[in-house]
């Protein structure tokens, strides 16, 4: 079953609390933790996203789209990244979050990617 | 990195795609012949030997498919009249080499965008299979082949014939021809996002494209001047990230890392170039590349000659971007508060509103400058800015090494 593992969180907030030693661990983490999904044939996908500063939202006014600088969600935590991993079950999916979580300290979200057959 | 076979296999797709469509009259459907010629000869030749004759081979191979898709395709146009004209003889050798490059004419067509002229060029002139054009860009083997057939649809609507454009068009046409390489090149040494910092297949593609070009119009400045620019530019390639992916920016690289035959080589380009033909952009960043490879520290590099080249190359092309380039010069020439001055100048240019470069190029004057709080908050800016992760990191690492 695949799942989408989300985190949040905002570069301002990061780039201001991170000191020099936690970065450089950090992109340990996440180089270790690439190696790992692939070594286990699990990652199917994975992405950075440019900072939520950059984003666009595209909303429905008076009847026709508008652009507006700044990403969907109202707080200031945004769609950082995420994994798309193919794994045995859910069970899986949480041990690979817990332990981004683990690291990160931030909330991760665990979500199933429609892609069961159908029942019949 | 390549077998022999793969090397002879894209040196012969342009030769051989362009002698079937000289015959067929048909890009389209010759240009999805000599695909499956290529594929069939790749599984093939490694284990049954390669043929005596490799280009008449995948020629006879790409003209009976060629034949078979259109008998295939009742009441296609002109059927009957494209296979009659399909046992026309092969032309000559002779115009294998202009073939090549009318094709790279055709694939760069100004009636399609970049990353279509990308794509087509790299399958149709590079011989590239469309899976690892894929893997090239990160896009999945579906898109890109529906990206390469909507290319060819489009050039077919416009009109577009199998033949060199007119001389009057010429010059225009073969601008758009190096601006493609140079985009296939960058997209290799700075993929524009993504976690890895450099594809080396695409430069090395580029690279050998821009050398075939360069053998069939040598006499082209410009061209001479893009291959030496991306040989002095990739020389660099092993010195400028760490095995963990970490960026090493210029003037901290070990130098012992660069390639040495590729500076050779790309110094010679320019030496034979510079001062014979109008100088263009390509030549000129070519130069500023030299100057730099040329350094044997980075304290030895010689930047009032870099300053005086950006400041040809700024009127020659302007652009912010090269603005952008000299405020660095001249900082290093008269100092940061100089280079700050010049900064001045782009903050209003809504061309480099989204653009990192200015807050990073910023943020490092701004250090040297010895204004540590303000160079932080560049720093953060520019990170917060970027696309690129690498670039992203060594941004923050910067700004966490002023906190």
């Amino acid at each position: 079953m695949k799942y989408m593992i989300m985190t949040f969180g905002s570069a301002e907030a990061g780039l201001a609390a991170m000191g020099r030693e936690w970065m450089l661990e950090m992109v340990q983490f996440m180089l270790k933790l690439d190696k790992d999904l692939r070594g286990s044939g699990e990652l199917v996908d994975e992405h950075g996203l440019a900072d939520g500063s950059q984003a666009k939202t595209v909303r429905f006014q008076n009847g026709i789209p508008v652009p507006t600088d700044g990403p969907f969600a109202e707080s200031k935590e945004s769609l950082v990244g995420y994994w798309i991993v193919d794994v045995e079950n859910e069970e899986r999916a949480i041990e690979i979050a817990s332990r981004i979580v683990a690291f990160v300290k931030n909330p991760i979200e665990v979500r199933r990617v429609m892609d069961a057959p159908p029942d019949f | 990195m390549q077998s022999p076979i793969e090397d002879l296999l894209r040196e012969l797709a342009p030769q051989v795609l362009g002698a079937l469509v000289r015959r067929s009259g048909q890009f389209n459907d010759s240009e999805d012949a000599v695909q499956e010629a290529l594929v069939a000869a790749a599984r093939q030749w490694p284990r049954e030997g390669t043929p005596d004759n490799p280009r008449s081979w995948l020629l006879t191979v790409a003209s009976r498919r060629l034949t078979d898709q259109l008998r295939s395709e009742t009441a296609r146009r002109r059927r009957e009249e494209t296979v009659a004209v399909l046992e026309l003889p092969v032309q000559g050798d002779a115009s294998a080499q202009d073939d090549t490059l009318t094709l790279l004419f055709l694939c760069c067509h100004p009636s399609l965008s970049p990353p279509s002229q990308l794509a087509l060029t790299l399958r149709a002139v590079g011989g590239l299979t469309t899976a690892e054009i894929a893997r090239a860009f990160l896009v999945p083997e579906a898109t890109m082949a529906q990206r390469i057939s909507r290319a060819k649809e489009r050039i077919r609507s416009a009109g577009a014939t199998f033949a060199m454009p007119p001389a009057s068009e010429r010059h225009e046409r073969l601008r758009v021809v190096l601006h493609v390489l140079y985009l296939v090149f960058n997209e290799g040494y700075t993929t524009s996002s993504g976690s890895e910092l450099n594809r080396a297949d695409l430069t090395t593609e580029a690279i050998r494209l821009a050398r075939m070009l360069h053998q069939l119009v040598p006499e082209e400045g410009e061209v001479a001047g893009l291959l030496a620019l991306m040989l002095l530019t990739d020389a660099r390639r092993a010195a400028r990230s760490t095995a963990d992916g970490w960026i090493v920016p210029l003037d901290e690289q070990r130098r012992e890392l660069w390639n040495s035959d590729q500076i050779h080589e790309g110094v010679a380009l320019l030496t034979q170039t510079l001062g014979k033909v109008p100088v263009g952009p390509y030549q000129l960043q070519a130069a500023i590349a030299a100057i730099h490879d040329e350094a044997p520290t980075a304290g030895d590099t010689d930047w009032p000659q870099i300053l005086a080249l950006y400041e040809v190359l700024e009127r020659v092309t302007p652009s912010p971007v090269v603005t952008l380039n000299r405020a660095v010069a001249i900082a290093m020439v008269n100092g940061p508060l100089a280079g700050l001055a010049v900064l001045g100048t782009l903050d209003g240019d809504e061309r480099m509103a989204h653009n990192h470069r200015l807050e990073a190029v910023r943020a490092h004057l701004l250090e040297r400058a010895g204004e540590l709080a303000a160079a932080r908050d560049s720093y953060r800016k520019a990170a917060r800015m970027t696309a690129s992760i690498p670039e992203q990191r060594y941004l923050a690492l910067k700004a966490a090494n002023l906190a």
